[in-house]
């Protein structure tokens, strides 16, 4: 820890009675014109082989002026008038929150010595990043560029506080607008699939769309600048969109169109439907039914029917035999009950199940299809996420922005229920999962009623890391956000803040000039908290190597919604380019609507390799017109009677 | 008024009108030249009373001394100079104590010899010779100044006596701001002590027997009236030459221009000129504690 000798002197401590230098806070002067500035790291060693190294979080400027009025009395009460031939003595006192002391044991207050801007060495230990980025099997994960003065630094933070097991999460605050919170995830992302060790697992990430486009163009490259490519080279980062990414959207209403802005022609043949069906839902009825919907008699039911009814052969009462996998068939077995019950007389009860409580659970269940429309079918085929098949390195985008907040609340619930006992089992494909979520201020708010995306997400935050389930989260305003989600974030970071948000309790231990350089930073540039670093830090990010939404809308504007029979021709094209279109009109001419549909998702999901052959046998045999022949279809007269009323 | 009245003895010096035959208020209204570069001398002194030997005081004193210059509005340092010693009546002590003082590693000097010892008067010696040592360093430093500086204005905090060794130069200026002579007499001095702001005096010549001539006017920097008679009032010296007097509007003027910053807290600072002010507290910073 040899300070080098080019190495120019900044400051000097200094200590009274009233600003002494302690463990952890010192105070050192600057020149006026200096490279020193809120956030900056700085270094002081001390006559022994005492180093200490702190960061500057407040600072005040004074001159020698007694009081203001003298200063009224030299300038006559004018402004403008002049400050006088001989510039007044001023002094810049910084304050300097330590980050680390070297030897740490004894702790003692810091040197009265000069001080000197931190070098990339000297950042390093600084943040204790040697602990975690030296050694034969480092952890170290790029997440920004420390900068100060002429001098760039690479800050890594460690995997096994970012991803676990020792700690977990990431969890970002910013305003909207400002290019921080989905852009820095994005990066972090990337830095993430570039350096987390190999020998650690396999990692994929998870990402609910929640609004607009933000999440749409992962795997488009954006153009980067010359600053952002030197700090992509600096941190060793692949300047590169990512490799896989799988896109997942509901549904419209009308069952063909996607349900998502990524609706462009070139673009969305690669966004597979979110589609679930009888069995994905049922396990998850308490999300779309209130308290109100489920008692314990109809939870009893709804249980009946998930154990041994729903993908069972099963026989109702009255020799009726079913095999229930859809919400259709499922009704058809509730008519065959009423039925039956109606045929017995006066019999109120099946299978001590009182009728009532049947008609009640048949009305909310077959209700479901309708209120989430376009995500639950009524009788197509599901097609899920590839839980077992995640790939390493992959990533995964639900496109739930259109979604109402039923549905929402069941995709948040069924995925990350579905990610948990994946990892639990180990099947998952991967071995860590990260789940980003924005806008935690809708989604897990501090207040207001008990949701299951806020129940699911607090499930992330507080057991998540053991299994490798790690979110990543965003909002506007921490301070609303649940106490636990915010609070079992290992690593936080802070874009530009609202200056109502940074008076509130959680950012007291806050410098006032830390707070002002927050509610004035510029875009690209973070605060980040991690438990390696005593204090908090100021580092720049390059711009994500991706699209942003916005950008990527304009060059790939969203299509105009299209008619069933466009969208087939549409989605079979995806799948096989010579197809014609008159062979497709040939092939759905006369088919009901939901049968094409049907037809259309059995084909997209098993991609087959003759594809109109596939579709058109999965619209399944037309059913012959009957011809009449006119000749017979005059009905014969009756023959003549004697009728006392004719005419 | 400020400050103890002055001893009789020292009250009062000889003076004769050079610009004109009586002294006169004029209006400083020559436009304003600041020199581009401008040296600033200042000393300070400390001393106290160490201890006693019998009937004989031991007096330790430190004095120092600085130029600052001024270039665009900056001050810096170009000449400092400090001295710790110790001062006694050494005819009265024995070798022994002598020796033992000499010991310290602190330069000795003596108070000067007496018949009769009278430890109020030995004090009063000691801190004269503390006086004479802070003016010597004053003028080391300023001595320092002109070998860097030759064509550059330098500013002295008091009255130029003491300083014949650059009286050759014309560029030196001596600010006066404790009045304790007076060199007018009648109407003249009343013409000077009751000087509108913005105002000076016309230049007279006072007159000392040991010393060479020197030059010197009045000059109000700030309104006195409701306040005390001396508020605001500098008295100028400079070594007499043929361009004091053609050269004094625009010198008052600058001086005039100097009061702005004020002298931060220091309770003189009607008449503390800023860069003098500074000059002091560069040495107090760097003279430290008294230990």
């Amino acid at each position: 820890m040899i300070r080098q000798a080019d190495t120019p002197v900044i400051g000097r401590v200094v200590a009274t009675e009233q600003l002494p230098a302690s463990p952890h806070q010192f105070f050192f002067w600057s020149a006026t014109e200096s490279e020193v500035g809120i956030g900056a790291i700085v270094r002081v060693d001390g006559t022994g082989d005492r180093t200490v190294f702190g960061v500057v979080i407040d600072a005040k400027a004074y001159s020698d002026l007694a009081e203001p009025m003298h200063d009224v009395i030299a300038a006559h009460g004018d402004p403008a008038a002049t400050n006088g031939m001989t510039q007044r003595r001023e002094i810049r006192l910084w304050t300097a929150a330590v980050l680390r002391q070297m030897p740490e044991e004894p702790l003692q207050p810091v040197p009265l010595s000069v001080v000197t801007l931190a070098t990339p060495d000297d950042v390093k230990f600084a943040l204790r990043m040697e602990s975690y980025t030296d050694g034969d099997s480092p952890t170290g994960v790029p997440i920004g560029v420390y900068v100060s003065g002429g001098l760039r630094a690479p800050v890594y933070v460690d995997a096994d506080f970012l991803l676990g097991p020792e700690s977990a999460h990431l969890n970002i605050t910013g305003v909207s607008g400002l290019a921080t919170k989905t852009s820095a995830v994005e990066f972090a992302l990337r830095c993430l699939f570039d350096h987390f060790p190999t020998a650690k697992g396999r990692v994929a990430a998870l990402c609910f769309n929640v609004k607009g486009a933000d999440l749409c163009f992962l795997d488009q490259a954006a153009a980067l600048g010359p600053s952002d490519l030197e700090m992509y080279e600096l941190l060793d980062v692949k300047p590169q969109s990512f490799d896989t990414v799988r896109y997942f959207a509901p549904f419209k209403s009308d069952g063909v169109n996607l349900n998502t802005l990524r609706s462009h022609q070139d673009l969305v043949s690669q966004v597979e439907p979110l589609v679930w069906g009888l069995r994905e839902v049922l396990d998850y009825h308490e999300v779309l039914l209130n308290r109100d919907d489920l008692d314990a008699k109809a939870a009893a039911f709804i249980d009946f029917l998930r154990d041994r009814v729903v993908e069972k052969d099963f026989r109702d009462d009255w020799g009726g035999q079913h095999r229930i996998t859809t919400f259709a068939e499922l009704d058809r077995l509730f008519k065959a009950i009423f039925d039956g019950l109606e045929a017995q007389g006066r019999s109120d009860s099946w299978r001590t199940h009182h009728i009532a409580t049947i008609r009640k659970v048949r009305n909310r269940l077959i209700n479901i299809s309708l209120r989430c429309k376009g995500l639950v079918t009524d009788d197509g085929v599901s097609n899920d996420l590839p839980f077992g098949e995640f790939v390493d390195r992959g990533v995964y985008v639900i496109d739930v922005a259109g979604m109402d907040q039923l549905a929402q609340d069941l995709v948040f619930t069924r995925v990350v229920s579905q990610l948990r006992e994946r990892l639990e089992r180990r099947d998952l494909g991967v071995e860590h999962i990260v789940v980003f979520v924005d806008e935690l201020n809708k989604y897990a708010p501090s207040d207001g009623p008990e949701t299951y995306v806020r129940k699911m997400l607090l499930d992330i935050a507080e057991r998540g890391r053991y299994l490798g389930l790690v979110l990543f989260s965003a909002q506007q305003f921490r301070s609303q956000v649940h106490r636990r989600i915010v609070g079992n974030a290992g690593t936080s970071a802070f874009g530009r803040m609202d200056m109502d948000e940074l008076s509130t309790p959680g950012y007291q231990v806050l410098s006032p000039a830390t707070k002002i350089k927050l509610a004035t930073l510029p875009k690209g540039e973070i605060m980040i908290r991690h438990p390696h670093f005593t204090q908090p830090v100021f580092l720049r990010f390059p711009r994500p190597p991706v699209l942003t939404g916005p950008e990527g809308l304009a060059k790939f504007p969203p299509a105009a919604e299209v008619s069933l029979e466009d969208a087939v021709v549409q989605q079979l094209r995806a799948l096989d380019p010579a197809i014609e279109r008159h062979a497709v009109q040939d092939a759905v001419v006369g088919r009901t609507e939901e049968v094409v549909r049907r037809a259309l998702l059995a084909t997209r999901r098993s991609a087959p390799t003759n594809v109109l052959r596939y579709f058109k046998a999965a619209l399944g045999a037309r059913v012959q017109r009957e011809v009449i022949d006119d000749s017979q279809s005059s009905v014969a007269p009756l023959q003549s009677v004697q009728d006392p009323y004719a005419p | 008024m400020t400050g103890m009245p002055p001893s009789p003895e020292s009250a009062f010096g000889e003076a004769s009108p050079v610009e004109g035959d009586v002294i006169c208020a004029l209006p400083i209204s020559d436009a304003l030249e600041v020199p581009e570069t401008v040296g600033f001398c200042d000393g300070i002194q400390r001393f106290t009373v160490e201890g006693w030997i019998g009937v004989c005081p031991v007096v330790r004193a430190s004095v120092s001394a600085a130029v600052l210059v001024r270039q665009e509005r900056s001050l810096h340092p170009v000449a400092s100079e400090s001295h710790e010693f110790l001062v006694a009546p050494l005819d009265a002590l024995d070798p022994a104590a002598v020796e033992t003082l000499r010991s310290t590693g602190f330069p000795l000097y003596d108070v000067g010899a007496s018949d009769r010892r009278h430890p109020t008067v030995d004090v009063r010696r000691a801190v004269q010779l503390v006086r004479q040592r802070r003016l010597a360093c004053e003028v080391e430093v300023a001595l320092r100044f002109r070998d860097r500086f030759p064509d550059a204005w330098l500013v002295v905090d008091g009255g130029l006596r003491g300083y014949e060794q650059l009286r050759g130069q014309s560029r030196l200026l001596g600010v006066i701001k404790s009045h304790e002579t007076q060199y007018l007499a009648g109407r003249d001095l009343e013409v000077a002590l009751t000087l509108p702001a913005g105002h000076r005096t016309s230049v007279f010549e006072r007159r000392a027997a040991a010393e060479t001539a020197v030059h010197s006017w009045y000059v109000r920097l700030w309104e006195w009236e409701g306040r005390e008679l001396l508020y605001g009032l500098l008295r100028l010296e400079r070594p007499a030459g043929k361009d004091v007097v053609r050269e004094a509007g625009a010198v008052s003027q600058w001086i005039f221009a100097e009061r702005v910053p004020l002298s931060g807290d220091n309770r003189r600072w009607d008449r503390f000129l800023y860069p003098v002010y500074q000059v002091e507290s560069y040495l107090r910073a760097r003279a430290g504690g008294w230990s």
